[in-house]
């Protein structure tokens, strides 16, 4: 299982791909949008992408339309925004764009392996 | 902690709330009852049980039981309860009482109400006209229930277990808190009581006869003599048929009442004969 993480701030794709990888996930990073797309052509099995919002060059909304607009990617890969965007309608908005789940910054390691199970992927490990 | 006091918050916890406390479990006092300490201006745990015993229906009392029974649970806890009540449980009810007949399920150890609530969430999903479910929602934490009746949950909370789709659909946000909407609140009842007090039947009557009784996780706590006594209890208070839901792995032993176990993907639900 593969796992793209996206987000600026060093310290979260750290922490998420350590999770990830105590998860049972291979993780693939990105610092924006832009190299997000870049590393969804590069690794195109990813199943599922763990997206911030508010990042530089393009942000994780705009990558997310973008990804949805691809037909090999109109509901796959899985996307979990990991956002500090807490308001309900950015969510409405994420979710509208084709986003599958949503964590709220803070999050922990049960938090996420919760998430990941209500979009269809249990743990792997 | 001395052995002394040890065993009288044994005996104490035994006597008020069924709790069985095993020899071992010494920590488990220590580790809950120190966020009393400062309060209280007690030194340690052997304080805090000499203060209990001096008064054990004072304040102090109340806190240590509600300290050792309080557990974090989350929403839709376990999946597989409240898809059962989606796809066996409540098509079964709708078919049997027609599509106006009142629904009563009760949550046993409500603790803070997030069981209740994805109930309330379940039904609201697949139940015509929702409004004739009704959820009993109790605890013997009395604290436990009045955060259930406020129905107002913090970040964290609201996303241990709970769908972002069911969020926003059955929650306010409040700053960051998120509170349950009034359709929800409405279906949902909750109160203060003893699952091993003789007088629960008569307490919960009101609420009843229930078709389903989720009580998970809390007949591990009880003695098994005490465990007998509560499904007995429990099961008076049920239609015939009606569907018991354990944990998955407790099963309902009563002396007096009788079980029918129905195998929902894997999962044991047990039946009132």
């Amino acid at each position: 299982m593969k796992a793209l993480i996206v987000d600026d701030a060093k310290v979260v794709r750290v922490t998420l791909a350590r999770m990830m990888g105590q998860l049972g996930y291979e993780a693939v990073k990105a610092e924006d949008g832009r190299q997000a797309l870049d590393a969804m052509a590069e690794h195109p099995d990813v199943d599922v992408v763990m997206l911030d919002w508010n990042m530089p060059v393009m942000n994780g909304y705009d990558f997310l339309v973008a990804l949805r607009g691809m037909a090999q990617h109109a509901t796959h890969p899985k996307v979990i925004m990991v956002t500090t965007e807490t308001g309900m309608p950015s969510m409405l908005k994420a979710l509208a764009a084709g986003a599958d789940e949503y964590i709220m910054k803070p999050f922990d390691q049960d938090m996420v392996a919760g998430k990941l199970a209500m979009v269809g992927l249990e743990a792997a490990g | 902690m001395q052995a002394s006091e040890f065993r009288y918050m044994q005996q104490f916890l035994l006597r008020k709330i069924g709790l069985s406390l095993a020899d071992d479990k010494q920590y488990l006092i220590k580790s809950r009852v120190t966020r009393l300490l400062r309060e209280h201006q007690l030194d340690d745990a052997n304080a805090v049980a000499r203060a209990v015993r001096r008064d054990e229906n004072g304040p102090l009392a109340q806190q240590v039981l509600d300290a050792m029974t309080t557990n974090e649970t989350l929403f839709f806890r376990d999946q597989y309860p409240f898809e059962a009540l989606r796809d066996l449980i409540f098509p079964e009810l709708i078919h049997a009482k027609g599509r106006h007949g009142k629904i009563n399920i009760w949550s046993a150890a409500s603790s803070t109400g997030q069981e209740a609530c994805s109930i309330a969430m379940t039904a609201s999903e697949s139940v015509p006209e929702p409004g004739r479910v009704h959820i009993l929602g109790t605890d013997f934490s009395a604290k436990a229930v009045e955060y259930a009746r406020r129905g107002v949950y913090t970040q964290m909370e609201v996303q241990r277990g709970m769908p972002i789709k069911q969020l926003v659909r059955f929650f306010d946000q409040q700053g960051s808190s998120w509170a349950v909407r009034p359709e929800l609140k409405a279906m949902m009842h909750f109160d203060h009581a003893n699952l091993v007090d003789n007088s629960l039947a008569a307490k919960v009557r009101r609420h009843g006869p229930f078709d389903v009784v989720f009580c998970r996780n809390v007949l591990i706590y009880f003695t098994p003599e005490e465990r007998a006594h509560v499904i007995d209890r429990i099961s008076r208070c049920m239609h015939k048929g009606g569907y018991f839901i354990s944990g998955a792995t407790e099963t309902p032993e009563g002396r007096l009442s009788r079980w029918n176990q129905v195998m929902f993907k894997g999962k044991r639900l047990w039946q009132l004969q």
